[in-house]
């Protein structure tokens, strides 16, 4: 008996996750948002090779790669990366982002994507002047923000869905949950779209409710938890845009289980809320 | 003044065990602090005990209930800081606890574990004798900060130590041995000098950049995390040489005992004590609250593996493994003891180390994270010796200790992989006692 529903699912599409520097921007659980963004395509039938890009790599590499990924990590570390972007690595980076590849940058990462660090001590640290951002840590006697976070990702959903808009997108997705743990505080330039308004928590910098930035397709953010394995649309955002701009043609995902992600976000949502 | 606070102490002591509320082992010295700030120099000013302090990520408690086991087995009268109560207020809750009526301390030796951020405001007032520098592995971001920012610390603090304060440093933790190079004739050595156990850096490595020169450093041999036989090509600073690397036998499985053994025995023997104590000592050994600690409940046996950060829960993943462990029970929380912060349940290797399991249950206030973390972890052999991959989710820690025990026989142990304030949780639980 022939089942209507059976379909051989050869493999059609295949992606090149590009990590940008593994080994030295990955602290708070980064990790978990490759995995999320590897196994939601792998239970999609779609090809997917993760591709270190490590210390001293060289930046031809990027050409191929289709989703960007970057975390947060120490002083030392992004000392090191610093030191590793080569004013032609900058360039190629650039050009990633201006031609729409989708890409997530946390924390440290978002932060240097900006203009430039300032220090406590006043010391100006140059970032790579992809977005028109900046970050500036007050300094001692300021708190760290650290604790977790709701955001209503308006950009997002905008972006994601042209045509729906925020008030017919269900409650519980319309919030992204994480934890934020930054000194920090980024100030975005006038054409540059946040990622989210700040629910609860302390976002960008604590003044204009702000959390991150959203530019093309490329996602900067001060939400760890990490983000995409509570909140899966915005992993399934990346996949889709990637398969797009890779095929030149519109990609509808199939659609997962994300029951127990639900579960988590709104346990959280509770726990926060109750606070 | 520091006589009334001592029997104000024990007082309080007294009545909250009496209503079970807890041994005190830290509110009667928080109190004596904030009515005098120098209650601890005070204290141990006059003392002729010799104290040794125990410090590092993991291990703490495990390493220096080892310390005090061997001390006591050569006829030593010790006294030490309870579990966990690692902080300022628990060391002078020990204080308090342990002297007699006329303010006196009769101990030979007095041994503090001592929590990472703690460790240099204690340096402040106390004098150690000892340290021993077990590790540094991310934990409780949200707490501590980073890895760097501690090594930091403790580096400044240890600039102004006396000359008599002997340090026993973990080799095989680069961020730990560089420690050592500011106090060159006091620092001691304890490292491994096995077979490889891993061939590549497990995920949750933190410290693998050279500590002088930030260069990425070669491993000879990897244990486990960032812990090895380490060396940088290019200032060629390398893992300092070891004064231990082997016993003849531990007292508990898994690596990271070996190196809290280790460490403890490097103690003994600079002590002098004598081989043959050390050794029954350590045959004798009993774990400490919850780390590798066996406990019946309702005639089954259940162990526990607390399970505190990435490189705690590899190790206890790995020694349960290696246990043939069949039923496994992981419980998450998010209290201040355990960090806010739950991120790091995705740099731990599950991955690899579940698909032994017949069943994995999960529970803690962060239930669902954890069981999503398991999810994404799901792996084409784990699924295969399970024949499905359904985890069971207990929001209830009292019903996911009962349901589960319910389903293993009187031969099987249940073990279970708790963080800090879920493990004290489940001992009461399991013993209907409170522990701190």
């Amino acid at each position: 008996m022939k089942n209507k529903n059976y379909t051989l699912s050869p493999i059609l599409y295949s992606l090149n996750i590009g990590w940008l520097y593994p080994d030295l921007m990955s602290t708070y659980g980064d990790r978990g948002n490759i995995m999320v963004l590897s196994k939601r395509c792998e239970w999609r039938g779609i090809d997917v090779k993760i591709r270190n890009l490590n210390e001293g790599f060289d930046e031809k590499l990027l050409k191929g790669i289709d989703i960007l990924f970057m975390g947060g990590a120490q002083d030392i570390q992004q000392q090191i990366v610093s030191r590793d972007f080569s004013s032609k690595k900058i360039a190629s980076l650039k050009r990633k982002i201006e031609d729409g590849t989708p890409g997530l940058y946390v924390c440290g990462a978002y932060q240097f994507l900006g203009k430039y660090y300032k220090e406590v001590n006043g010391t100006k640290i140059k970032g790579l002047g992809i977005l028109d951002l900046f970050t500036e840590n007050p300094g001692e006697g300021n708190e760290r923000f650290i604790g977790n976070v709701i955001i209503q990702a308006n950009g997002l959903w905008q972006m994601a869905n042209s045509k729906k808009t925020i008030s017919n997108t269900p409650y519980a997705k319309r919030y992204v949950v994480g934890f934020e743990n930054h000194g920090g505080r980024t100030y975005l330039g006038k054409n540059l779209k946040p990622f989210g308004q700040v629910v609860r928590g302390f976002g960008n910098n604590d003044m204009d409710k702000t959390e991150g930035a959203i530019y093309k397709n490329s996602i900067g953010t001060y939400l760890h938890g990490p983000i995409l394995p509570k909140n899966p649309e915005i992993a399934d955002f990346l996949i889709k845009r990637a398969l797009e701009i890779k095929y030149g043609e519109k990609i509808k995902l199939e659609k997962l289980d994300d029951s127990l992600s639900q579960k988590t976000r709104k346990s959280v949502l509770q726990k926060i809320i109750s606070f | 003044m520091n006589l009334f606070l001592i029997l104000f102490g024990k007082i309080f002591i007294f009545l909250s065990s009496f209503l079970n509320l807890g041994s005190g082992s830290t509110w009667p010295g928080h109190i004596a602090l904030s009515i005098n700030e120098n209650f601890l120099k005070d204290t141990l000013a006059k003392r002729k005990f010799k104290i040794i302090l125990v410090a590092g990520t993991n291990g703490k408690t495990t390493t220096s209930k080892l310390i005090k086991d061997i001390l006591e087995k050569s006829g030593k009268r010790v006294f030490k800081n309870e579990s966990g109560a690692n902080l300022i207020n628990g060391v002078a809750s020990s204080i308090i606890n342990n002297s007699d009526m006329l303010e006196k301390l009769n101990y030979d030796f007095a041994i503090f574990e001592i929590d990472e951020n703690t460790l240099p405001i204690l340096l402040q007032s106390v004098s150690a004798d000892f340290i021993i520098c077990l590790n540094l592995f991310r934990d409780q971001l949200d707490r501590y900060g980073e890895v760097n920012t501690i090594s930091e610390k403790w580096k400044k603090a240890f600039w102004k130590l006396p000359k008599k304060t002997k340090l026993i440093f973990n080799a095989d933790d680069p961020q730990i041995a560089a420690l050592g190079r500011d106090v060159k004739l006091n620092a001691y050595y304890f490292g491994l000098d096995e077979k490889p156990h891993y061939k590549n850096l497990q995920h949750a490595s933190d410290s693998i950049y050279c500590p002088l020169c930030n260069s990425r450093l070669s491993y000879e041999t990897i244990y486990f995390s960032h812990l090895g036989k380490w060396k940088c090509e290019s200032c060629e600073y390398s893992r300092p040489d070891l004064y231990i690397s082997k016993l003849g036998k531990y007292p508990l499985p898994g690596t990271y005992n070996k190196y809290n053994a280790l460490g403890a025995v490097l103690v003994a023997r600079l002590l002098k004590i004598d081989a043959k104590q050390i050794n029954i000592a350590l045959k004798e050994f009993t774990p400490a609250f919850g780390r590798q600690e066996i406990v019946e409940y309702k005639n089954k046996k259940i162990q526990i593996f607390l399970s505190k950060n990435p490189a705690s829960f590899n190790q206890s993943l790995s020694a349960i493994n290696e246990l043939k462990a069949k039923h496994l029970l992981l419980v998450l929380n998010d209290r201040i003891p355990d960090g806010r912060d739950i991120s790091w349940i995705w740099d731990v290797d599950f991955e690899d180390n579940l698909k032994n399991f017949k069943r994995i249950s999960v529970s803690g206030d962060r239930v669902y994270d954890m069981a999503l973390r398991i999810k994404y972890s799901e792996n084409g052999k784990w699924q295969m010796a399970n024949g499905k991959s359904e985890i069971k989710i207990y929001e209830n820690l009292k019903e996911a200790v009962e349901k589960v025990i319910s389903n293993i026989s009187k031969d099987e142990i249940l073990y279970v992989l708790p963080t800090y304030s879920a493990m004290l949780d489940l001992r009461k639980i399991l013993t209907g006692k409170s522990i701190l």
